[in-house]
């Protein structure tokens, strides 16, 4: 684990907390912290039910809190989700593994390409397929990609969520560029469906990497536009700092993963604690912060995106040539290319669209951090084509969960703010 | 890995019912009513430190007449980053314990299980449907609850007031 960002203070932070830089907060003060927001909670007064959602502007999809205050402070948070739910796993265990891939594409939709790939990852370590240099290195650029959109559009609606319209076209202009690469690369804006299990469903295409790379090399010139705009804005500080913490020991136990946790001083990250794609093929630091709260949160969000750019440039340089689909007739769908002119493609082409592919008895539980959090795969084969069972255990599912906790002793009007800070989305919460 | 397997062995030699190793993850078969102990002891012992739940899943197996049912927990150690499963086998209408009280992110996991598979955690502090309507019928995810078809789903609106 690579916890050390932290002592090189960031040039912008002594501008933002005063003059000397702020000492680490250690966990016996966070916990102080959050106790002193819940002792704001007293006494057993009349109560004010308020219900937010499922079709609240703020509420980031139908997402419904029942919130009951005291005064302005939040004393208990009821939440109701279910309103998104399609029975994904249902579906599951009706279709054949290489069918599953567009479904996956609808958990998170903001995000679709992390979903493709969690699964594809679960499934190729249940059946031991081996995945190409060149289909990694494309996987971690993609990945990477969707991280980049993922976080700028959390950061245009998080701080709409603090007032401000024109943020929000901005992150969305920027936004764009990443999804014009995706949809030169596979055709589609926002459900990718780009992998496939043991690669990816294209190679790239011609030109395709130099315009990934104006874009990472621009992007980071648009985080330092975003950062001058309000990392010392006045009232996102006030707003913001010391405003829902949530410490690593609370994480844990409400599951809570992804920036949030990182926001609390832990380093983890899936890609370094265990890696997959090309991600122990790059070099890269976990961002992390320790004091847990809203404003943190932003913090290790930027850090990740210049992170992100730094890891898409450096695949870019050294993406190997070669195969992007593994070559495993029993368990890879062949190419379409191949499928109409050679025999031995066509029959496997047959075999894995009338039957499917053949898949060991076994189960495993696949994780991969994805932009929200540890997104895990749980799956269950008996040996036939189809999934015995298929479980998603997607991120937004727990942290929605861990909303009446972190409400807990909070104002009303910080409640948004809160919400927004740890990123739900609820295709993912509902599934 | 080897170190988790054997702190538990040692712990509960006799007591675990099995154990399974494949594509490198390790699966413990426990009795319901140690369900708990063996989840406190892997969240408590510092050597094993297992601080979270990744996730609580249920499953259907109708070929097995005696215990159908069966209850999987992923935990998670984030300071030594192993994983380990945990793994209990149901008869149709047994009760499993809640671990809400050893993790309480377990809680909503919980309620799903119970809504898809009807399997009912004892202990449990609020275990109503979750992702479901509040009239749905059956357990989804059982293997003999059918694909397609019309149960449930209307919106209830003699509930106004009361939620």
């Amino acid at each position: 684990m690579s916890g050390s960002t932290h002592d090189t203070a960031h040039p912008q932070q002594d501008h933002v907390h005063g003059a000397a830089a702020k000492p680490r907060p250690t966990i016996e003060e966070l916990k102080a912290r959050k106790a002193r927001t819940r002792q704001r909670v007293v006494g057993d007064h009349e109560t004010i039910t308020v219900s937010m959602g499922p079709q609240h502007p703020s509420m980031h999809g139908v997402y419904q809190a029942v919130v009951d205050l005291d005064g302005e402070i939040v004393v208990r948070t009821r939440p109701g989700i279910g309103n998104l739910h399609r029975g994904v796993e249902k579906l599951a265990e009706h279709r054949t593994y290489h069918q599953f891939i567009p479904v996956t594409d609808r958990l998170d939709y903001l995000s679709s390409f992390a979903m493709n790939h969690g699964y594809c990852e679960a499934v190729e370590t249940l059946m031991g397929v081996e995945v190409p240099a060149r289909a990694r290195y494309i996987r971690t650029i993609a990945h990477e990609l969707c991280r980049l959109s993922n976080h700028i559009l959390w950061l245009g609606v998080h701080i709409m969520d603090f007032g401000a319209q024109t943020f929000f076209l901005i992150c969305f202009r920027d936004r764009e560029y990443i999804l014009d690469l995706f949809e030169m690369l596979c055709g589609a804006r926002l459900t990718h469906s780009y992998c496939r299990i043991g690669g990816v469903s294209k190679d790239l295409p011609d030109e395709w990497a130099h315009r990934c790379l104006q874009v990472a090399d621009f992007l980071p010139k648009r985080l330092a536009e975003y950062e001058r705009l309000i990392k010392a804005n006045r009232i996102f500080l006030k707003r913001a700092v010391g405003i829902g913490i949530f410490t690593a020991d609370d994480c844990h136990a409400w599951r809570i993963t992804g920036p949030t946790l990182r926001s609390a001083g832990v380093a983890r990250d899936l890609r370094k604690d265990e890696p997959y794609a090309a991600y122990d093929e790059v070099d890269f630091e976990v961002a992390v912060e320790y004091n847990a709260d809203v404003y943190d949160r932003f913090l290790v969000r930027m850090k990740e995106m210049r992170e992100s750019c730094s890891i898409i440039r450096q695949c870019l340089e050294n993406t190997p040539d070669g195969p992007y689909l593994a070559d495993d007739a029993a368990h890879v769908l062949p190419l379409k290319k191949y499928v109409l002119r050679d025999a031995a493609a066509m029959v496997q082409d047959f075999v894995h669209v009338f039957k499917g592919p053949q898949v060991p008895k076994g189960e495993v539980y696949r994780a991969i951090e994805v932009p929200k959090g540890e997104m895990g795969v749980y799956i269950v084969s008996d040996g036939g084509p189809k999934p015995q069972r298929l479980h998603v255990a997607t991120p937004s599912f727990y942290h929605g969960q861990a909303v009446p906790p972190l409400f807990e002793g909070e104002m009303i009007a910080d409640v948004v703010g809160i919400f927004g800070s740890i990123d739900v989305v609820l295709g993912d919460t509902d599934r | 890995m080897k170190a988790v397997f054997d702190a538990l062995e040692g712990r509960f030699a006799g007591r675990l019912l099995g154990s399974d190793f494949f594509r490198g993850e390790l699966t413990f078969t426990v009795a319901p009513e140690d369900f708990i102990e063996v989840a406190t002891f892997c969240r408590d012992e510092p050597s094993l430190a297992f601080e979270r739940l990744d996730c609580l899943v249920g499953n259907h197996f109708p070929g097995r007449r005696a215990a159908p049912f069966e209850v999987t927990a992923h935990l998670t150690s984030v300071s030594h980053t192993t994983r380990l499963r945990l793994k209990v086998t149901l008869a149709e209408g047994q009760k499993m314990p809640t671990a809400t009280e050893v993790w309480p992110s377990a809680n909503w996991d919980e309620r799903e299980t119970w809504e898809m598979y009807g399997i009912e955690f004892e202990g449990h502090p609020n275990l109503i449907r979750l992702l479901t309507t509040e009239d749905f019928k059956g357990f989804p995810l059982r293997k003999d609850f059918p694909l397609r078809g019309t149960v449930g789903g209307r919106i209830r609106t003699d509930l106004k007031g009361k939620i």
